[in-house]
């Protein structure tokens, strides 16, 4: 039990951060003006929040892993660095009551800022259009929640196997660069690596399927799927590549797989953080 | 009943050998000096009773519990202060004492432990702000919560001013009075001396000596050089024959005298003094220090001579 003592004081010193304030507010103003400056194009207002929401995913898609990853990077190295961990583990704690007690925090500590973006955004789309669709903005939410998740766990997975600020900073980077980045990039995307390894490397017969499956992978492309679980139907998108008029991804492919996607995400990072931190010598 | 017990205890860091084959049994209700100069392996080895590091070879035990497998179990009945410890949340020093006392499911009073270890006035401040000294202090209380059964206290008198350092033996003489064991490394000979019952002295991650400080004294005491600058050559006086002589021998005009015991050294004064004209006396006597630095090679830096002293 003494897990919630770890969670209760790393609560107490992040509520102390100003840092954390300042971006807290920031993200809250930023989200508050895109959602007074929209307006739909022939829509009526339920339907224009809906799309606010999704615009506001598009970037959400973009902004959520950076809250995230700077939220959590130091969680556990900024420990060993300080030599906080000392006292952590001279006290009744096991290493597990640290890893824990420590993600227990960092997705406490996301958790009350989305709620914060979320209420901002919300009560100034009310406030403009005059219709609150309740399911898909709690369907965003609990979307948003599951994808910044999936990033808490990375970075706390990443930070129980450095030791230092600077290697934090970056694991902290290269996983961004390589869960986001990578697939966003016109031009360098993992979608048309795939495709140039399989056709133009191994001289296979093109395969989208098999490239939409590894873009698939990222957690942004989750999301974006995951996001077309939660809106009315009819206002879908499609995420995947289209490589001609009328393919059809294969159901493995489909929207619910963003669910496995993000599972997979969270629970084989905590496993490899947990078993690495386990062994190591702090 | 043992505290602590260590079984051919090793561990590499790489190509370096922190602790070699490291055999230790700590009695309960010891105080026990763990001594050696920097980067003799001590706080290696306090790490590895406290599993803050594996072992590479060997076993660790503590109050009964292996490190290793049971290190929660452990931590509930000891009191740690680590060396490389940081307060870096913003919180203060009451509230880092108040967090180590729920941790611990104890009922101890954070200003009492407080008041305890001189930091009465200031524990509405951020330990962050503390200086080295009063950040000691607070470690130290955090180390005393619930009263545990086995105090480890990595090198404690680290930034601690002289008042600091006698209110810390106090607590230290006060709780091993009360059957707690104590556990500290130290690489200051006169701290060890003063507190422990038993010292071990580290070396290059080996263990070079394990007594008591009666013991290590005896050892010590054992042998004296006396150097007796005499008016003529001092040949043929009868000094080997006297008791604790172990070996005499002449250079030019100075009589070198072995002594295997300090008290023989009056003996020789009065015997030579008797037969010829002493000029000058000079006598080396190996002082504990000097047993230290001769165990640990001088530690980090060149032998330093052994402490002369005119007579």
């Amino acid at each position: 039990m003494s897990l919630r003592d770890i969670t209760h004081k790393d609560f107490t010193a992040a509520r102390r951060s100003r840092a954390l304030w300042a971006v807290a507010t920031l993200l809250g103003l930023l989200t508050a003006l895109i959602a007074f400056g929209y307006s739909g194009y022939r829509t009526g207002p339920e339907e224009t929040v809906i799309q606010l929401f999704r615009t506001m995913g598009g970037m959400f898609g973009l902004l959520l892993p950076i809250v995230a990853l700077v939220a959590s990077y130091m969680a556990i190295a900024g420990e060993r660095e300080s030599g906080g961990v000392k006292f952590l583990l001279g006290l009744p704690n096991s290493r597990r009551d640290v890893f824990l007690g420590k993600l227990a925090s960092r997705l406490g500590i996301v958790t009350a800022g989305l709620v914060f973006i979320f209420a901002t955004a919300t009560a100034m789309a009310v406030a403009r259009n005059g219709a609150l669709p309740v399911g898909v903005v709690a369907g965003m939410f609990a979307v948003s929640l599951l994808y910044t998740s999936v990033f808490v766990a990375i970075a706390v997975a990443l930070s129980a196997t450095v030791a230092e600020r600077s290697r934090a900073i970056a694991a902290a980077v290269g996983s961004y660069f390589v869960l986001v980045l990578l697939y966003v990039i016109p031009g360098v995307n993992v979608a048309l690596l795939a495709r140039f390894v399989h056709q133009t490397l191994l001289g296979f017969e093109p395969n989208f399927d098999l490239y939409n499956a590894v873009l698939f992978t990222s957690p942004l492309i989750a999301y974006r799927k995951a996001m077309n679980l939660v809106v009315p139907s009819g206002l879908e998108r499609e995420v995947l590549q289209r490589p001609a008029e009328g393919y059809t991804p294969p159901g493995y492919l489909g929207d619910e797989m963003s669910l496995l996607v993000f599972a997979v995400w969270l629970a084989v990072p905590l496993a490899i953080g947990y078993w690495r931190f386990e062994g190591a010598d702090l | 009943m043992v505290a602590i017990r260590t079984d051919g205890l090793t561990k590499r860091f790489g190509d370096v050998v922190a602790v070699n084959d490291l055999d230790l049994t700590i009695e309960k209700g010891e105080v026990f000096g763990f001594l050696g100069p920097n980067g003799a392996g001590k706080s290696t080895t306090i790490n590895l009773l406290l599993d803050f590091i594996r072992p590479t070879a060997g076993s660790v035990e503590v109050l009964g519990q292996d490190a290793q497998t049971n290190p929660e179990l452990i931590r509930e009945r000891v009191g740690v202060l680590p060396e490389g410890y940081g307060f870096d949340d913003p919180l203060t020093g009451r509230e880092y004492l108040s967090w180590a006392i729920r941790t611990k499911r104890a009922d101890d009073d954070a200003d009492e432990l407080l008041e305890m270890v001189g930091l009465a006035d200031d524990g509405d401040r951020l330990a962050g702000d503390y200086s080295k000294g009063m950040q000691q202090r607070l470690a130290f209380a955090i180390a005393l919560v619930d009263d545990p059964d086995l105090l480890i206290l990595d090198e404690p008198s680290t930034g601690l001013d002289p008042n600091g350092i006698q209110q810390l033996r106090d607590v230290v003489r006060e709780r091993a009075d009360q059957g707690t064991t104590v556990f500290f490394s130290s690489h200051i000979l006169s701290e060890v001396e003063a507190v422990s019952d038993r010292v071990g002295v580290m070396n290059e991650g080996e263990l070079v000596a394990v007594d008591s400080i009666e013991g290590l004294r005896e050892s010590a005491g054992g042998h004296a050089t006396l150097q007796l600058d005499c008016a003529s050559t001092p040949a043929g006086l009868g000094v080997d024959a006297l008791d604790g002589v172990a070996a005499t021998s002449v250079d030019e005009r100075t009589l070198v005298v072995d002594c295997t015991d300090s008290a023989a050294k009056v003996d020789v004064v009065t015997h030579v003094a008797e037969r010829a004209t002493v000029e000058d006396i000079r006598s080396k006597t190996v002082s504990l220090e000097a047993l230290f630095n001769d165990l640990t090679g001088g530690g980090r830096d060149d032998a330093r001579p052994v402490e002369e002293v005119r007579q």
